[in-house]
């Protein structure tokens, strides 16, 4: 049954945790690789990310507004690579735009009370 | 291989336009976007109907480094029964990394990351393919990916590694074509020389999308309509076999449903153009 994969699996696991370091975590990016093309795939993964907490979180863009959103949203994925399911990163995002999102006080107002209601029962 | 026709994916913004569209043989629902005990109404009254219904994992990884969560495997396990589906799919690609061994916190992508076509690479890829065969109540097909760059220091050809994959493994395989076209626009690679290689008895199906070309580089949207090369990669595909079944994804900027069902139109008119 085994097939000796343990150290392909070592050698594999290095390389795709260091290329994904830099996609999701800001780090330099491994050599060999076209580092624009990198960039563009960090982007994308941020907007691919943005786009899946809007559809789980329809309330986010519409309290901050579509632009709002987006724009703070890359700011957040930039420094908080995803660690579990998109319900859990529309709550940290709802966080991160509490803190640093320098929100009027009735966003600021819409967002806790909305983060409260979702923090209440526990997340499936 | 099992015929299934011409097909959509099913997504619950375009449910109604589904169920409308004439002449649909069968459609593909995400897999983890689904509950088995809570189908939607939409769904049920499809396969009521007659319509196949095909899961299709996003979340596996099986072209990670560590095996396949058994929790993962037996839930599109369990979807493909709910759903009384002839096969599964799931993707080429890594979506996860870090954790136990390599320094880095365990970390998502959040969508499929191309896996590099090495011999490491394709003996994980291996034993994954068969410890998730082996979980499945139906057969297995896993799809190549788009990518927006390539990894350096690569062994194969993308026709040898997915030849040797299916080899090795006896999976089947998903060819997206949209997804050649991409890789020719972003990596050079010629679609018609991964083609060639291609062991055909293995296709279960064939995925088709639109996307937008944009500073040289190719964006497999999902959200746009489906362009002339794209067909004519299918055109490419059918000259070399028939393919059991062809399928439409469109994943956002839903246009009205008889644009879906013109796409469908021009999808079935190249299928059936090259059976003649």
């Amino acid at each position: 049954m085994s097939e000796h994969t343990d150290g392909a699996r070592e050698r594999l696991g290095r390389a795709q945790a260091g290329l994904l370091a830099c996609l999701v975590a800001g780090a330099p990016a491994p050599a060999g690789f076209d580092p624009e093309r990198l960039q563009l795939q960090a982007r994308a993964l941020r907007a691919k990310r943005a786009d899946i907490v809007a559809e789980v979180a329809p309330e986010l863009p519409e309290i901050l507004g579509t632009d709002v959103f987006r724009r703070l949203f890359h700011a957040y994925a930039a420094r908080c690579p995803l660690r579990d399911n998109h319900r859990w990163d529309a709550l940290d995002f709802a966080g991160f735009a509490l803190e640093r999102g320098r929100l009027a006080r009735r966003e600021r107002r819409t967002l806790k009370r909305w983060l409260r209601h979702r923090l209440g029962p526990a997340p499936r | 291989m099992d015929r299934l026709g011409t097909g959509i994916g099913w997504r619950p913004e375009i449910a109604e336009g589904v169920e409308a569209l004439p002449d649909i043989d069968w459609v593909e629902v995400v897999a983890e976007n689904i509950c088995p005990g809570h189908l939607p109404d939409s769904l049920r009254r499809l396969r009521a109907r007659g319509t196949v219904i095909v899961p299709h994992g996003v979340a596996l990884g099986l072209g990670g480094a560590e095996r396949p969560d058994p929790g993962r495997l037996a839930a599109l396990a369990e979807r493909a029964e709910a759903l009384g589906a002839p096969l599964v799919s799931e993707h080429i690609a890594f979506v996860r990394a870090g954790g136990a061994g390599t320094g880095l916190p365990p970390t998502e992508a959040g969508h499929l990351l191309p896996v590099p076509r090495t011999r490491d690479a394709l003996d994980v890829l291996c034993e994954n393919v068969r410890i998730a065969q082996d979980s499945l109540p139906v057969p297995l097909a896993v799809e190549n990916i788009a990518a927006l760059f390539g990894w350096p220091g690569e062994e194969m050809s993308e026709g040898a590694f997915l030849s040797e994959l299916v080899e090795r493994t006896g999976v089947r395989l998903l060819i997206d074509v949209a997804n050649l076209h991409t890789n020719h626009v972003n990596r050079g690679e010629d679609p018609c020389a991964a083609l060639d290689r291609l062991p055909w008895e293995a296709l279960a199906y064939v995925h088709v999308a639109g996307g937008v070309e944009r500073d040289g580089v190719w964006h497999d949207s999902h959200g746009h309509p489906v362009t002339r090369p794209v067909l004519e990669v299918l055109e490419q595909l059918c000259a070399r076999a028939v393919p059991p079944g062809v399928l439409l994804e469109r994943d956002e900027n839903f246009p009205p449903v008889a644009r879906l069902a013109a796409e469908l139109d021009a999808i079935r008119a190249v299928v059936e153009a090259a059976r003649v």
